[in-house]
């Protein structure tokens, strides 16, 4: 999952294929991607796959690039729904 | 020998040189507080530019190196945002002498004999050097992979460098500028509500500003633990950066520090040659 967010940044085409017709793209892409994965992608849902252990930095470049019907507002949006839980746990920065 | 004559703590928001250019509502609030730190910089006149900065997971994926040289004759960036494109000579003589010393002083340094620069030194040099033509000697330090380095190795790093430039042959004038935020976390799940950025730190953000502001960069190292870095942000391993520019001067108030608290970062420098200034 890194490595394909790190080559959406550096590759243009591959952009490109993803947003013409992204899921024959994610199913030969190299390494392979899971199902759920490719699942979790095609559907737009960074909060699975931020859950799963994916790298923000990277992850964020879906929205950023507008690809599997993200835009930065969406993907923040679901990022932050799928973290809520931790965030009412943590709180706020101790002094 | 070289001497430093100028230091610099600079951000890098991507961003930042299309939102000034496009009229973007923040675009003179960030002309403004990077002004200054043009004006110093072309005060102090260098003909290189030592840049201590952390790769955005561009250059650096496959392999990680916890510190890095740049020894090419020149690079272009920025790699992960190509609007801001622009080529940039390298002082490949001063980085092998630099690089060499570090070796010696058993920092085990890479060296990169291709470099491609993103966005953490193409944006900042929009601003702090548009048309100038300095030398750049790019350093990398990883503050992003853990296990990262510590505050207190990257401190020597920096006094290390320092010795390198002064010995290096010639009377070269030298700029150091130590890039990243305080408090950041791009992506992550402690981003704000309104952005894909947040500040999960403030209060960290601020007691670096004090300990900038009383030159105390002892108890800064001692406080900038792993721990600390990570509650942060996931950027926050950024201000590792900042630690090595730090540690190539004696310590001293910055000249000029200001801050932009919803980004988590500072803008700051240091005239360090009495002749740059006259």
């Amino acid at each position: 999952m890194n490595k394909l967010c790190r080559r959406v940044v550096h590759d243009p085409a591959l952009r490109e294929a993803l947003a013409q017709d992204p899921e024959p793209v994610l199913r030969g892409f190299a390494p392979p991607l899971s199902k759920a994965e490719i699942e979790a992608l095609v559907t737009g849902d960074v909060g699975t796959l931020s859950r799963a252990g994916c790298n923000h930095f990277l992850l964020h470049q879906l929205g950023r690039w507008g690809l599997f019907g993200l835009d930065l507002p969406e993907y923040a949006q679901r990022i932050r729904a799928a973290h809520s839980d931790e965030r009412r746990r943590t709180g706020p920065e101790p002094d | 020998m070289c001497h430093i004559v100028a230091a610099f703590g600079i951000p890098h928001n991507p961003h930042f040189p299309t939102w000034v250019q496009t009229g973007h509502p923040l675009a003179q609030e960030i002309e403004s507080k990077y002004r200054p730190l043009r004006l110093a910089f072309e005060q102090a006149r260098p003909d290189a530019l030592l840049y201590i900065t952390s790769d955005h997971y561009n250059m650096f994926w496959e392999t990680l190196p916890v510190f890095a040289i740049g020894v090419a004759d020149s690079a272009r960036g920025a790699s992960d945002y190509p609007e801001l494109d622009r080529e940039v000579r390298l002082d490949a003589a001063l980085a092998h002498h630099i690089h060499g010393h570090l070796l010696r002083r058993d920092f085990d340094v890479a060296m990169l004999q291709e470099v491609e620069l993103d966005h953490t030194v193409i944006a900042p040099l929009h601003f702090l050097a548009p048309h100038a033509d300095v030398a750049l000697i790019p350093v990398y330090v990883n503050a992003f992979v853990r296990p990262l380095p510590s505050a207190q190795r990257c401190l020597a790093l920096g006094r290390a460098i320092r010795e390198a430039v002064e010995s290096a042959p010639g009377a070269g004038r030298v700029a150091v500028a130590g890039s990243g935020s305080f408090s950041l976390e791009i992506g992550g799940p402690r981003i704000s509500e309104d952005s894909h950025t947040g500040v999960p730190a403030p209060g960290w953000l601020d007691r670096v500003l004090g300990l900038l502001r009383t030159a105390d960069l002892t108890r800064l190292v001692a406080e900038t633990t792993d721990e600390q870095m990570w509650r942060a942000g996931n950027a926050g391993g950024e201000v590792l950066d900042w630690i090595v520019m730090l540690g190539m001067f004696d310590p001293r108030p910055p000249d000029y520090l200001d801050v932009q608290p919803q980004f988590g970062h500072a803008f700051a420098s240091w005239s360090l040659d009495a002749a740059a200034s006259s």
